[in-house]
């Protein structure tokens, strides 16, 4: 009984302490920067290197103009960053907060929030620039309302994803390993710079079970200007509630372990 | 406002962790064949580092914790601080309590020091108004004059002990809990940290202190806890102890 509150009290610990993550989230950021010519403007050169060169080895491939896929392409890397990409950080979660955790009592899911929140300014930073782009280019889309309510929910699956990955990753050393190659491999398997029409048969009915793709898809269609389909949403409230649990379940049994796996 | 510091029975254990316990395909293959064989290997190594401890601090103590080197007393420290949840016991804190247990925990080394101290401040969630009023007094008491503008890699460990201190004692709490860094400071900052922690006393605060200093526990402490191998081997009060250490 008394683990079950610790669990639910450290959740709650962790949003009170919102102040101080929001704020050691944005000092990080910006040392990060710190003494780099280009400072934030290195993520941005980062996306948009990385989806002109997709566009156009695509583009040739399938015969089709490389704009005519470049804001899929380019809005799909940048969903990509809260959507999976976190997962490597996630896995080194607790062991890169060490020295914090053994010198200041704070909650596991502080160490989550602050990294979800750097996460999350990555996404923000990149996004006013991929506005810039596509409206030079001309293939800018007002997003929709729904972005509204499926980022906060992509971000909460997110956190609950590092949670529990994060947990046993310090544990077991093997697992940061494992995600680094996962994450390169969800990485094609997710259609992020190819479309599910393009993938016909039983390949595409069994990439359609990958969560990740659907909880892309939340993040992208709004942003290009469509309403995802409410096959995302469900796949999207579905994973939240699994993962909810699972996690819950996670802090309860090994909430007070994490910091002497260190 | 009344503060406290109550333990009972508390024992810590510490699991150390082979590179073998540490492979994911070692704990699936043990899982397999019922999981004795960490054990049996010695993997996984508990080390009891504080067992059975018990004590009660109330307004006004400043408790010294005396030992040889690895005689638990900063896993306790780190108990009291909440770092680690003991394994058994109880540990009843009341009053906001700020720990400074290792050298240098906590600093940017890359930020200046008036930026540590701002973010200390940060840390313990002080109030930005508070901290800029309090900036005076730590820069002057930690002497640091003009290298409080420096980055602190460039401090030496002395200068680190000097700011570590004045934040942790600027910054109104109730409770302290330090360990032996101190000693990195010279005789003189020795002295002052000293004669400051006594005047918590009169703020009716609470002190412990890790320390292998003589001198500092006759000078600041009225209760003395030794530890041996995790358990108390003496509690009483600073002049028993030094009656008895006389022997």
């Amino acid at each position: 009984m008394e683990a079950i509150q610790g669990a639910f009290g450290d959740i709650i610990w962790g949003v009170k302490l919102a102040p101080l993550w929001l704020k050691l989230g944005w000092e990080q950021t910006l040392a990060r920067f710190r003494r780099t010519v280009l400072g934030p403007f290195w993520l941005t050169a980062n996306l948009l290197a990385i989806a002109f060169a997709l566009s156009f080895v695509f583009g040739a491939l399938l015969g089709v103009d490389w704009r005519k896929n470049f804001a899929m392409i380019i809005t799909g890397i940048l969903s990509w960053g809260i959507a999976g990409a976190y997962l490597s950080d996630a896995a080194n979660v607790f062991i890169s907060a060490g020295d914090l955790m053994q010198t200041m009592k704070l909650p596991l899911s502080f160490h989550i929030f602050l990294m979800m929140f750097k996460n999350f300014i990555n996404f923000a930073a990149q996004l006013i620039a991929l506005w810039v782009v596509l409206g030079l280019m001309g293939l800018g889309a007002v997003p929709t309302w729904e972005l509204l309510i499926s980022l906060p929910l992509v971000l909460a699956i997110a956190c609950l994803v590092s949670l529990i990955i994060g947990m046993p990753a310090t544990r077991f050393r093997d697992i940061n390993q494992t995600i680094l190659f996962a994450v390169q491999l969800l990485f094609f398997i997710t259609p992020i710079f190819w479309s599910p029409s393009q993938m016909g048969g039983k390949r595409g009915a069994i990439l359609s079970l990958n969560p990740f793709a659907h909880v892309l898809e939340l993040v992208r269609q709004p942003l290009l200007g469509r309403s995802p389909s409410m096959i995302h949403w469900e796949w999207g409230f579905g994973t939240f509630i699994v993962l909810s649990i699972v996690a819950m379940g996670m802090l309860v049994l090994y909430r007070k372990r994490v910091v002497f796996w260190l | 406002m009344s503060c406290s510091v109550r333990l009972d029975g508390v024992t810590l254990d510490y699991f150390i962790y082979s590179v073998r316990a540490q492979s994911l395909r070692n704990a699936v293959f043990n899982l397999a064949v019922g999981g004795n064989l960490y054990k049996n290997q010695g993997d996984v190594t508990v080390v009891r580092a504080v067992e059975n401890v018990s004590f009660n601090l109330v307004e006004g103590d400043r408790l010294a914790l005396v030992g040889h080197n690895g005689s638990g007393k900063t896993s306790l420290l780190k108990v009291i601080a909440g770092i680690y949840e003991p394994a058994k016991g109880r540990v009843d804190i009341q009053g906001s309590l700020t720990s400074m247990i290792a050298h240098g925990a906590g600093l940017d080394f890359e930020a200046s020091g008036l930026e540590n101290i701002r973010r200390i401040g940060a840390m313990r969630l002080i109030p930005k108004k508070v901290v800029e009023s309090r900036i005076d007094a730590i820069v002057d008491f930690s002497e640091l004059g003009d290298f409080v503008r420096l980055p602190v890699k460039t401090f030496s460990a002395g200068m680190m002990a000097r700011l570590m201190f004045a934040c942790a004692t600027e910054f109104d709490a109730d409770i302290l809990v330090l360990d032996e860094w101190l000693g990195a400071g010279d005789a003189s900052f020795v002295q002052k940290a000293s004669d400051r922690m006594h005047s918590f006393v009169d703020k009716a605060k609470i002190v412990i202190l890790g320390t292998h200093n003589f001198g500092m526990v006759e000078r600041v402490c009225n209760k003395v806890i030794e530890l041996e191998s995790g358990r108390i081997v003496f509690q009483g009060s600073t002049e028993d102890w030094i009656a008895l250490r006389k022997h």
